[in-house]
């Protein structure tokens, strides 16, 4: 077995030797920091977020690996050894991880495929967040809430993910009821104006303004604007906002299911009739009934 | 056109611009420049005009900004430039260009107000659009670029027009070279590839040529470099926002065909 017993440790005492180390660990860590940075500055406009981080982390942990095997390296420590028995404790901690081996290999596939990159609105079941990185294990998300989610890779794999802000344009979809009574080509005009009018609506692609379906209660409209991804969710503030108060001024009436409660001694009680005594009511269940004393 | 010579203000009055819809107040304190805008509808008639003394009492309800400025400083100058994306202009309706025809359309483009300020040397405060156009989208959903709308009678004549003083006349010259007959119901001018000239009576851009070859040919695009030659006496009154490069050339092209089916 590889132990600590391997590294010669009366080397550390050996001034140059100990220089060497030191000055590898003082001196490398920090240029290899600036290192990665530099590169991740200088590879910021020709490469996309996400491949100018995993190139800035590949740098600094080869780095790291390199100044660690040069340091053993340093203090006579037998390195054959070491690869002999890092292949068999690859196979035991192959097994014992299998989750985690699958993360690592789920993460190579998000990192080839490329559904998504750091910066752009994912939405996975019910969370929906922006992506901080792609890690080899897990993708990290920022809410808008601004709570940190952590979602393993191999979930991403397996589930489905929408990535919101991979086009540049998006849709919105409004769907509108409208009473029986109005006027559809009116209501189609309105819409349309709506459209024009708001600043965060394109132009083109134009809105699509459908009588979509005969509802139970309602006439249901479509009604489908585009804007850009940066003005969707003022899109979205707003839309609805002004077809209420387009359709308040036009008249147009917005139908919506009535419910009235009575609640005690607050209403009116229901209206009963008083029956006499002895009058057959209308038969209950087949059966004529006897009158009964209601009230409340 | 004095409206874009320097002027000279003084502190503690108030100036107001009139620019189409576009109601420009400014204020000098001892060593600020306060500045708002206020809008009208797009149909104003009202006379443009650069800063003119004001007794009118500023509207105090504006959205005011603050710039800071030497005490020395008592210019200003405003300055048109073309908006700072595309422009895809629709005609009111379609024009047909049988084949090996040529046209030439004036399209009057909103400009944007640049307002400078200083001493001897003026320094760019700040860029408003004269008139707020809507945004449209330039090519298919998969790519393509945001743009401004712009709905043009797409004159031929540039008698024909009347030209406000915050609107530049751009002169658009369709070519068909192909073997079928064009129907031009849209075009796509990338502005920010223009510069403003002054004439005696308008303002210009700079000349653009289209060259329509075929529905499957790239239609070949050309933003002039020289003075529009429509009147005799321009002058440069700013240059393009982007620099025309050939690469640029071959990205509108690509958009100009995925959007007009050319």
């Amino acid at each position: 077995m590889v132990s600590l017993a391997q590294v010669n440790w009366t080397k550390l005492l050996d001034i140059r030797t100990g220089m060497h180390i030191v000055a590898l660990v003082v001196m490398g860590l920090p240029l290899l920091l600036g290192l990665s940075a530099a590169v991740g500055k200088a590879t910021k406009k020709r490469l996309s977020a996400q491949a100018a981080m995993l190139l800035r982390k590949g740098i600094f942990y080869i780095g790291t690996l390199i100044i660690v095997l040069t340091i053993l390296h340093q203090l006579e420590f037998k390195m054959g050894a070491l690869l002999g028995a890092a292949g068999i404790v690859g196979i035991a901690v192959g097994f014992a991880s299998q989750t985690s081996v699958s993360n690592i290999i789920s993460g190579l596939f998000l990192i080839s495929e490329r559904p998504f990159e750091v910066g752009d609105l994912i939405r996975v079941g019910d969370t929906t967040g922006t992506v901080m990185s792609i890690d080899l294990m897990s993708v990290k998300l920022k809410t808008f809430d601004n709570q940190f989610v952590r979602l393993p890779n191999e979930t991403l794999i397996k589930t489905q993910v929408n990535n919101l802000t991979h086009f540049p344009i998006r849709r919105l979809d409004v769907h509108v009821g409208v009473a029986y009574k109005e006027d559809v080509a009116k209501v189609k005009r309105i819409l349309a104006e709506i459209g024009s009018e708001n600043p965060f609506c394109l132009d083109e692609p134009e809105p699509i303004i459908l009588l979509q379906n005969f509802g139970d209660s309602a006439l249901e409209f479509l009604f489908a604007v585009w804007s850009t991804k940066a003005d969707y969710l003022q899109l979205k503030k707003t839309i609805r906002q002004e077809i209420k108060e387009r359709f308040d001024a036009e008249r147009v009436e917005i139908p919506f299911p009535h419910r009235t409660l009575y609640t005690g001694l607050a209403t009116e009680p229901f209206p009963i009739r008083i029956v006499s005594s002895g009058t057959t009511l209308p038969a209950v269940n087949g059966r004529p009934s006897k009158s009964r004393k209601t009230g409340n | 056109m004095d409206i874009w010579t320097k002027q000279t203000i003084q502190a503690e009055r108030a100036y107001k611009s009139q620019l189409g819809p576009l109601k420009l107040w400014l204020k000098k304190t001892s060593d600020e420049l306060h500045m708002a805008t206020d809008r009208g509808s797009e149909g104003c008639v009202s006379p443009c005009h650069g800063f003119t003394q004001t007794s009118d009492p500023s509207p105090e309800s504006l959205d005011w900004g603050r710039w800071v400025i030497d005490r020395d400083d008592s210019y200003v100058q405003l300055v048109p430039t073309m908006p700072d994306r595309g422009v895809v202009v629709r005609t009111e309706s379609p024009v047909k260009i049988p084949p090996s025809r040529e046209a030439v359309f004036f399209v009057s483009i909103p400009t944007w107000i640049k307002i400078c300020a200083g001493g001897s040397k003026l320094s760019d405060l700040w860029e408003v659009p004269s008139v707020i156009r809507s945004n449209t989208w330039f090519g298919d959903t998969l790519s393509g670029e945001l743009c401004y709308s712009l709905v043009s009678r797409a004159r031929r004549q540039v008698e024909d027009a009347d030209h406000p003083l915050h609107k530049a006349v751009c002169p658009v010259k369709i070519c068909n070279e192909s073997g079928h007959m064009l129907n031009v119901d849209r075009f796509c001018v990338h502005v920010e590839h223009l510069s403003v000239y002054g004439g005696v009576r308008l303002l210009w851009t700079n000349k653009v040529t289209i060259r329509f070859q075929g529905e499957d040919q790239i239609s070949k695009l050309d933003y002039a470099r020289q003075k529009p030659d429509l009147e005799s006496q321009v002058k440069l009154l700013s240059p393009p926002r982007i620099p025309f490069k050939e690469t640029l050339l071959k990205r509108s092209l690509g958009s100009f065909a995925r959007l007009t089916d050319f």
